[in-house]
């Protein structure tokens, strides 16, 4: 990054190149739909772009952009999905014993990504920002516009049924 | 103690610094614990990101696209005088315009609505067949390119660098056509021609950004320079040896 100033065209360009495909995961990671993290990429790009003067130069240009790409990946999420953001009362069980999913299991869990599918809507999206973004337990309950408790509760059931699978599957 | 206390442990987070100390000196006497955590912790570790999804070239390209529209939109509304234009350029540039809307509007019309009859002359050498069977580059639009070529090597060679503005106006202008004779390359059975042009447009875009340094400019000028000579040549050498035209074949 050039000293001073906001971030120029070419910087934006150079961001893309580099880290778009970070972006992206990240936001297929909590949509878990192709268009819709694309959708969420290009928001973040023309809400970075337009909002390029508010940049602090003490941070990075793609590490700003990653942030309001999973920022705009939740609000894609909330409007077509907005079921995803209820937290449980209840147990969803984990599908990871069906004789199918045994079958396919070491391919399965190579990536994370698939074996998110295991999880409910907000288990994933708890465990994705906590673990993954590294988000606070308090961003990620404003954000999500629910208690800290019920944050915490989501990522325990997502962590524990993750945890079995690589337990039941891989012998960990 | 159950796991939950210890995921947070592990996360840093979700515990009051009394809670943490607790667990720290729990984990410190007790080894059935300390073994359990190590397993968490373990466990939580091995649930590291993978690879990122890999995105498409078009989905990059869209991206990158993104953000070219929103600084050309942004300089578009941010020009509230109007700086000078060369007149040649725009009148180029507006001429061009016109012979290739022409051009196909031509050769829409007629390949559309008018089959001429076996005596029948009118029209035969303005007819366009733009089905892809026909391997033959038609002569206006032929004739379009090398001048929209010719005028493109005049206008980047007198690339006022010192003038933002013109510049920009510039090379805005020329992206414009060059996207216009790209769909019309694609239209006119020139799919080699349209993936030229789609290359050159990369290359306007570097040169039209603001903070672009005199020695790089200077770099892409000269290559575009000589991509739009090799293009002027090629389609020269293409017209006397008669391949393209419809006209001269009948």
């Amino acid at each position: 990054m050039q000293g001073g100033g906001e971030p120029t065209q070419a910087e934006f360009h150079e961001a893309i190149t580099n880290r778009a495909d970070r972006w992206f995961a990240a936001c297929l990671k909590i949509t878990r739909n192709r268009a819709m993290a694309e959708d969420a990429v290009q928001e973040a790009l023309l809400s970075a772009w337009a909002k390029r003067s508010q940049f602090q130069h003490d941070a990075r240009l793609d590490t700003w952009i990653h942030r309001i790409a999973v920022n705009a990946a939740l609000q894609l999420l909330r409007k077509n999905r907005p079921a995803s953001f209820e937290p449980l009362d209840f147990e969803i069980p984990d599908d990871a014993d069906s004789q199918e999913d045994v079958h396919h299991a070491g391919e399965l869990e190579r990536d994370l990504g698939k074996a998110l599918t295991h999880l409910s809507d907000i288990e994933r999206i708890c465990f994705v920002l906590k673990h993954i973004e590294q988000w606070r337990l308090r961003e990620i309950a404003e954000e999500l516009e629910i208690n800290v408790g019920a944050v915490k509760q989501a990522l325990f059931r997502g962590v524990g049924k993750l945890r079995k699978r690589m337990t039941t599957l891989q012998g960990v | 103690m159950n796991d939950d206390k210890l995921t947070l442990y592990f996360y840093k987070d979700g515990l009051t610094q009394a809670e943490r100390l607790g667990i720290t000196n729990a984990l410190a006497a007790d080894t059935e614990l300390a073994a359990r955590y190590k397993l968490l912790s373990n466990s939580l570790s091995r649930l590291s990101d993978a690879e990122p999804d890999a995105v498409t070239p078009d989905m990059m390209q869209r991206f990158h696209n993104t953000i070219d529209r929103a600084a050309n939109r942004e300089r578009g509304a941010t020009s509230t005088t109007s700086p000078p234009v060369h007149f040649w350029s725009f009148f180029w540039g507006a001429a061009i315009t016109a012979a290739l809307a022409l051009g196909i509007g031509i050769g829409v019309w007629f390949g559309a609505d008018f089959e001429p009859g076996p005596d029948d002359g009118i029209g035969r050498d303005l007819f366009v067949d733009v089905t892809p069977q026909n391997n033959v580059v038609p002569v206006v639009f032929q004739r379009s390119i090398t001048n929209y070529f010719r005028e493109s090597q005049r206008d980047i060679t007198d690339l006022p660098m010192d003038a933002e503005a013109d510049r920009l106006i510039l090379i805005l202008r020329l992206i414009d056509h060059n996207r216009l004779f790209e769909k019309a390359a694609m239209q006119n059975n020139s799919p080699e021609l349209a993936r030229v042009l789609r290359a050159f447009e990369p290359i306007l875009v570097k040169l039209a950004a603001n903070d672009i340094a005199p020695e790089e400019a200077e770099v892409l000028r000269a290559q575009l320079a000589f991509e739009l000579n090799v293009m002027l040549t090629k389609l020269t050498r293409d017209t006397s040896d008669g391949r393209q035209t419809y006209s001269e074949r009948t």
